[in-house]
């Protein structure tokens, strides 16, 4: 007899569940399969903070490679087949909720879609939507005159986004409108629901292109994950185990590579000695606080938690923190601005159907000489399917909609429409993490995140408001009005070309402590106007291979070197 | 600058929303108990096609067992070929459309008339015009082609036009070909019959003969496209999925190659090839079944995966195909073949 939903989601958030040899099997209901353990003596090569984007696929394929590997999460390691709930309320267990304090001139609400707490990290909840950066934008500054350049060449990007799409079978078109020739998509794109042809139909009546989005999530079976059933539910996790998270592609591949993952395991504090190098990292787990031995420790907790860790860890041969001698730990944050288009239809949408995005244009990244573009950087936008506490909570910031109005606003969700983008923002120094006083329930330090809008960032999203208005109506689309948000969060402790103005070189090894390396999308040096995760992921696939290349050279402390 | 303090905090009360929410997802006994009657249920369904087909098989082979002539034996022949494809649309289109909801009324033509056709070919090959059995299979040759043109026209009415999204995933172009073809193999075998008063005249015999192992050929070369279209949809994400587009084609090839120039070598590959076409069909639908319980649920949850998952009654169609195939080699052979 199978216990219903949920019965075990406390436990996990509670106890451990990584333990005694073995780790939750993230395709059964209440399994496990085997998994190598450390001692917190054993030096380990790779000490690795985070198992989203950038962790996860280290672990994988450090260990692939026989370099002993323990990742730390401070979240949960779920079984989604058995833990994830169709509620939205319920699924708030999926985002990192720790108080964090916010402001600037434009403060980001943080919390949904710009943070993950639990193996796998922010993947088991993103909407899946799997885009490549425009060559071009990885020399912003040198090719198009904004912002820097990346310390990586597109073409090398190119080769790691087709092995992380490979990775996560991503389903996408057979031909793709914009950029260079990106291969086959591993699966098919899903058929496009109505809130997608929505955007088709405004596309084709504008005469510009439009496409299926590729998409994380699978169009066949793939192993033990079966094809999407379009249930909807995608942005709170993914109970059928069709989204292709980092939780059910590179973790598995790590476990069974004999690498190991701490669940429930805060890293607070990287330990260095006298000599300047990092020995290991303390975490908090079951109740106490331990120390984990590491030949290298890898930071990997995305844009907020890697500059707020390396921070903490200030000693007093590194008075501003770890890997701080430039004084950019923390800057240059960024976020992806959200500014979205709604419309009401005479025609039934119902566009909880499906994925959220299901299609997308990307045609204001590619334009660079067009007589209303007022702005560097570009934008993607994509059709919407917004859950109805989601839409409402949106409804009632955005428009003051309250009471009766609401209750009729909410009764027309199943003609409603949308359309909202993913806007490049610039990396400005004063965009930052820094600590606060206040410290949390462990006595760290929390994070302080200050965040303004650029003039150039206000130009591109009133640019989109325009544009997305007439496509909508364009597409049948009446009573239009706007919603402004954030989504994403990139930078924060940026890798580039000198140790001046950045944290690490371009393989993600800080300049100033030779075996500390950070690898998430705190790296990426500018935004793009697409959502960030296969460009983390391929970064993360690169990094692992450079890391490979220098412990073959004997670069890099380890042992298997 | 103004100071938000836009922070997260544990949404209170958060337990309670849990425990509810673990009762309304929960499967109650009675649904655990429904879900293994589903299992039942599925099982009889899948059986049902199967035994479908079967049935009409045995009852053919039962049919006035007497010494036939060869051209009769073949007109039999490509008779059950044609109920078969009969039947794998009936089934097929009766799914699909469904799926469809119905959406349009014309929808409800292609089951119908596919069982017009299956019911005109189990009956026994008369020459004679003027027969319920002419008449159904001219329907359905005369439905088939008309669900070409509907689909091709659902396939241009969607925006992308004639892209792959649409060829995917709108209605599937090749799908009504399936009863057009059991409808025209239903008139040839008439045509077949009709060789036996032909005696004297061998040039045409050997005329109807190729041209039927050519049709047979080109349906194969037909058919193999259409399951290409659909397994790349999938990806080909098992490698047996290459089978059908690769055995049934060249079973194709070797077909018009043996019509073009009959001989005793080319009949000889041509019919392994077509054998093998027709025991694919067969396998090709435990495949298929299998591909329905990889879906979410698997076969506890049949109501929607044999909707969502690969269609069941589709690759029987290829032992129908194949059948026609064989036949066409047997009226050939009947001829007398050179070395």
């Amino acid at each position: 007899m199978r216990a219903p939903v949920g019965v075990w989601a406390t436990e996990a958030e509670q106890r451990p569940r990584a333990t005694d040899g073995r780790a939750p099997d993230v395709f059964s209901r209440d399994g496990h399969v085997p998994m190598r353990q450390f001692e917190d003596g054993e030096d380990v090569d790779f000490a690795i903070v985070g198992t989203g984007c950038g962790g996860g696929v280290l672990a994988a394929k450090l260990a692939e490679a026989g370099l002993s590997v323990v990742a730390f999460d401070a979240g949960p390691f779920w079984r989604p087949l058995a833990d994830f709930a169709s509620d939205e309320r319920e699924q708030d267990k999926v985002y990192w909720l720790d108080e964090r304090l916010s402001d600037g001139d434009d403060p980001i609400e943080l919390g949904s879609n710009n943070s993950g707490r639990c193996v796998g990290g922010s993947t088991v909840h993103f909407q899946m939507v799997a885009l490549r950066f425009r060559p071009e934008w990885f020399a912003a500054r040198s090719r198009l005159g904004y912002a820097v350049d990346w310390p990586v060449d597109w073409r090398t990007m190119w080769r790691y986004y087709a092995e992380v799409e490979d990775a996560l079978k991503i389903s996408g078109p057979v031909s793709y409108p914009w950029g260079p020739d990106r291969g086959r998509y591993p699966y098919r794109a899903h058929e496009v629901n109505a809130a997608g042809l929505v955007l088709a139909r405004g596309a084709e009546a504008l005469g510009v292109p439009w496409a299926a989005t590729p998409l994380a999530t699978v169009s066949a079976p793939r192993g033990k994950s079966p094809p999407c059933v379009y249930r909807g539910f995608c942005k709170i996790g993914c109970s059928t185990n069709a989204k292709q998270s980092v939780l059910v592609t590179y973790i598995p591949r790590a476990l069974a590579a004999g690498a190991e993952i701490r669940d429930l395991a805060m890293v607070g504090r990287i330990e260095s000695a006298g000599d300047g190098r990092v020995t290991g990292v303390h975490y908090h787990r079951d109740g106490q606080w331990r120390f984990q031995r590491a030949r290298n420790v890898v930071v990997s907790g995305y844009s907020i938690e890697t500059p707020r860790l390396l921070l903490n860890s200030a000693t007093d041969r590194f008075p501003d923190g770890l890997a701080n001698g430039s004084g950019t730990v923390g800057r240059y944050l960024m976020v992806h601005s959200n500014h979205a288009v709604w419309a009401r239809f005479e025609e039934e949408i119902r566009w909880y159907k499906g994925p959220p995005s299901m299609a997308v244009c990307e045609h204001w990244n590619y334009v660079d000489d067009h007589p209303t573009k007022d702005f560097d950087g570009g934008y993607a936008f994509m059709s919407q399917g917004p859950l109805p506490v989601d839409f409402a909570k949106a409804l009632v910031s955005n428009t003051g909609t309250f009471g009766t109005a609401l209750r009729n606003r909410m009764a027309e969700y199943n003609h409603m429409a949308g359309l909202k983008i993913v806007g490049e923002t610039m990396p400005q120094a004063e965009n930052r993490v820094t600590l606060d006083e206040e410290t949390d329930a462990l006595g760290l330090r929390r994070a302080r995140v200050t965040f303004s809008y650029a003039d150039n960032d206000k130009r591109l999203f009133r640019h989109s408001l325009g544009f997305m208005k007439r496509m909508i109506e364009a597409a049948g689309g009446f009573d239009a009005y706007e919603t402004s948000s954030t989504a994403h969060l990139m930078g924060g402790c940026r890798m580039g070309h000198s140790p001046e103005d950045s944290v690490t070189d371009a393989d993600g090894r800080t300049w100033d402590v030779p075996n500390l390396w950070i690898c998430d999308g705190s790296l990426m040096p500018t935004a793009g106007g697409v959502n960030p995760s296969m460009t983390i992921l391929a970064n993360a696939a690169r990094i692992a291979d450079r890391m490979k290349a220098l412990a073959a050279r004997g670069e890099l402390a380890a042992r298997h070197a | 600058m103004s100071e938000g303090r836009l922070v997260q905090r544990r949404v209170a009360g958060r337990g309670p929303v849990r425990s509810m929410n673990s009762r309304v997802t929960g499967r109650s006994h009675a649904a655990a108990s429904a879900a293994r009657w589903d299992t039942a249920i599925g099982s009889v369904g899948a059986a049902l096609i199967v035994g479908l087909v079967t049935a009409v098989v045995a009852g053919r082979a039962m049919r006035r067992p007497i010494d036939r002539l060869p051209a009769d034996r073949a007109a039999l022949k490509v008779r059950d070929g044609a109920a078969i494809l009969g039947a794998s649309v009936l089934a097929d289109s009766a799914m699909e459309h469904l799926r469809g909801g119905f959406y349009n009324p014309a929808m409800f033509a292609a089951p119908v008339t596919a069982a017009a056709v299956l019911s005109a070919s189990v009956a026994e090959p008369d020459p004679r015009e003027r027969t319920f059995a002419h008449g159904a299979h001219a329907a359905g040759a005369a439905v088939g082609a008309t669900g070409l043109a509907f689909h091709l026209y659902d396939v241009g009415r969607r925006p992308g036009g004639a892209s792959w999204q649409n060829f995917f995933y709108a209605a599937p172009i090749g799908a009504p070909g399936a009863l057009l073809l059991a409808g025209l193999f239903g008139l040839a075998s008439e045509r077949i019959v009709a060789i036996e008063h032909l005696e004297r005249h061998p040039r045409e015999r050997l005329r109807i003969a190729r041209l039927l192992a050519a049709c047979s050929g080109l349906a194969l070369l037909f058919e193999s496209a259409e399951v290409a279209l659909l397994h790349f949809r999938g990806a080909f994400h098992d490698p047996a999925m290459w089978l059908p587009v690769t055995v049934p084609p060249a079973a194709g090839l070797a077909l018009l190659h043996h019509a073009a120039r009959p001989s005793l070598h080319r009949d000889r590959l041509a019919r392994l090839l077509t054998g093998t076409t027709g025991i694919l069909g067969v396998v090709g639908t435990g495949f298929h079944v299998y591909g329905v319980g990889r879906h979410m649920g698997g076969w506890r949850n049949w109501r929607q995966n044999v909707l969502a998952g690969p269609p069941t009654p589709a690759p029987s169609s290829f032992w129908g195909l194949a059948l026609i195939g064989l036949a066409s080699l047997d009226l050939l052979a009947a001829e007398g073949l050179p070395r």
